[in-house]
């Protein structure tokens, strides 16, 4: 369903998949020209110029299907306003109905908009292994699940509070440093870096993006898998408490 | 005898913050918060047999949509407990979700964005439906209800009346046992009023579900409904026959007439209604039984240019009876809430 509404708004669609992206890629590859040209370096914490690049390009992307404030807003707004109501009498959960739109959105928006950084790696000289694509791709459709679950954590809290919009943005804030997406997360000091690696958010950009750039074993990969299960098992209690709690608050507003 | 809705005990309360106006008061609101408490539903005890239409009727905030979102699961009860087909409603159980419909008449359950179509299909599937069989429901549905050619115009495109027509073919798609219509003809005009009526009517007398229906318009109940429940203030202060209820209730019309001729000095119509000299246009609620007298009077006096009779809103007849009753002596808020149907 998510595909067919997405399908109805073409102009929308449009700039969410090629015109951001672009936008996007070309803000990032600008903002590293800018730190290896002003600092008149060729290399970065022992990575080259290339390397940065690449990076600064797949986390454009990454970063993109990894983020979900769209449909996090849309589901506190779901709660707030009752219109959750519609869930609640179907046989459906709404973790699960909202899982199938927002898979659905990304996997629409990333076939599209994949193009965008393929085409540029095609045109300049880039560090990418595109042959690692898919396997980085299904790490990050899998570290999905957790962000949405994250976000079914956040929207509970609308049960409980009216317009917590500002938790999402908190949330995202934190996370926007924790998957690697604000810079890779080897300029970290290598112990900070291993521990921030080994919780599950990294899955989302600094693994993938990573591993296709060659700067990541696959080893890593699969630590990345088991480190988003463990993840999704942790917030998926957390979520199923808070759910509950905030039914039995539910005051079924405005129907 | 077995029940398809019990419910023992039964009330809601809610929880609100209240504020003054001001800032002083948000500040004040803002460290410390001040919260009252309203019961919607009182503690109820409810009883009802399969395949009847039960009218559930009220003033605002009574507590009718509260009755609804608790027998259909949507929301926890502060006390009691239900059974609804046997199942406990609030644990959402997907089987008894597979068996019961609920109809927001000022809220949306089809998806916003598409045409009704794609939001049936989404639906068969989480119903789980025979997709041939649904489909073929669909076309049934939507040829009665005269609406096959919206069926694939966006949701957001389509009239209120038109919106209202796609959600009741969503609303019964699987074929529900028990359904839950809280206002379905609210804000539409007469046409679509009637057709959703009349719609109601064959289909609950070909598939006999067993129906809760409240509504502001008393032509829904008297036609739709086997039983009335009245609530006010979070009880139910009648269950019987709407019929009965008019009687019991002051059964007024409507009466506006524009005169050729006002009388010149002032005319007494019943105890309590004058015709006021110079009045070139009257306006009353009339008594039923008293509406050929004053009819009379007022033709004897003048010919008239235009009269109109019409229904007394039913929220009128509704705040008519709950005075009544207080008039009468009975606290009719205390009446005992505990009906069998």
């Amino acid at each position: 369903m998510s595909i067919v509404s997405q399908l109805e708004y073409r102009f929308n669609l449009f700039v969410d998949t090629c015109l951001q992206p672009i936008l996007f890629s070309i803000s990032e590859v600008a903002l590293w020209t800018a730190i290896f040209r002003g600092g008149n370096i060729e290399s970065l914490n022992g990575f080259s110029r290339e390397y940065y690049f690449a990076y600064a390009l797949w986390a454009a992307f990454f970063a993109r299907i990894a983020a979900n404030w769209m449909y996090e807003m849309r589901m506190i707004e779901e709660i707030d306003s009752g219109s959750v109501n519609s869930i609640l009498v179907r046989p459906i959960s709404f973790f699960e109905f909202y899982l199938g739109q927002f898979m659905g959105y990304k996997i629409l928006t990333s076939l599209i908009s994949i193009l965008v950084p393929v085409v540029i790696c095609l045109m300049i000289k880039s560090s990418t292994q595109l042959e690692r694509l898919p396997l980085a791709l299904l790490l990050t459709f899998y570290y999905l699940i957790l962000v949405h679950t994250l976000s079914s954590i956040v929207s509970s809290f609308a049960f409980f509070f009216n317009r917590i919009h500002a938790l999402t943005v908190t949330k995202n804030f934190v996370l926007w440093f924790f998957v690697g997406e604000l810079f890779p997360l080897d300029l970290l000091p290598e112990r900070v870096r291993g521990f921030i690696i080994a919780l599950p958010f990294s899955s989302g950009v600094y693994i993938p993006v990573g591993y296709l750039t060659g700067r990541v074993p696959l080893k890593m990969v699969g630590q990345g898998f088991l480190s988003v299960t463990l993840g999704i098992a942790l917030f998926l209690g957390v979520y199923a408490y808070l759910w509950d709690l905030g039914r039995k608050k539910y005051s079924g507003t405005g129907a | 005898m077995s029940y398809v809705i019990e419910c023992n005990n039964l009330s809601r309360v809610y929880e609100s913050y209240r504020k003054e106006e001001g800032l002083i008061n948000s500040l004040r609101g803002f460290w410390k918060r001040n919260y009252v408490s309203k019961t919607a539903l009182a503690p109820t005890d409810l009883k009802i047999a399969g395949g009847q239409i039960i009218g559930l009727v009220g003033a605002n905030g009574g507590g009718k949509t509260t009755l609804l979102k608790l027998l259909s699961g949507l929301i926890y009860p502060s006390s009691g407990e239900a059974k609804i087909l046997g199942f406990n409603p609030w644990d959402r159980k997907p089987e008894f979700l597979r068996r019961i419909s609920i109809l927001l008449g000022q809220k949306n359950q089809l998806w916003w964005d598409i045409p009704a179509a794609d939001s049936y299909n989404l639906l068969m599937r989480i119903y789980d439906l025979d997709l041939a069989q649904a489909r073929k429901r669909v076309k049934d549905l939507s040829e009665i209800l005269q609406c096959q050619d919206q069926l694939h115009v966006q949701l957001r495109r389509l009239s209120l009346g038109e919106r209202m027509k796609m959600e009741i073919i969503g609303a019964l798609l699987h074929k529900p046992d028990v359904l839950f219509l809280d206002e379905p003809t609210i804000g539409l005009d007469i046409v679509a009023q009637t057709s959703i009526r009349e719609f109601l009517i064959e289909y609950v007398s070909d598939h006999d579900p067993t129906v809760i229906l409240t509504s502001h318009y008393m032509d829904d109940i008297s036609q739709l409904a086997d039983r009335l429940l009245l609530i006010s203030q979070g009880s139910i202060v009648y269950d019987g026959s709407v019929p009965g209820f008019l009687n019991r209730a002051e059964n007024k019309q409507k009466l506006s007439v524009e005169l050729k001729r006002p009388p010149t000095t002032d005319m007494s119509l019943t105890e309590t209604l004058t015709l006021k000299a110079n009045e070139k246009i009257f306006t009353a609620e009339v008594a039923a039984d008293e509406m050929g007298l004053v009819l009379e009077k007022i033709l004897s006096v003048s010919s008239v240019h235009d009269l109109k009779i019409e229904e007394v809103d039913f929220e009128e007849v509704i705040r008519d009876f709950l005075q009544k009753g207080l008039r009468n002596g009975a606290n009719v808020d205390r009446l005992p809430t505990r009906v069998s149907i």
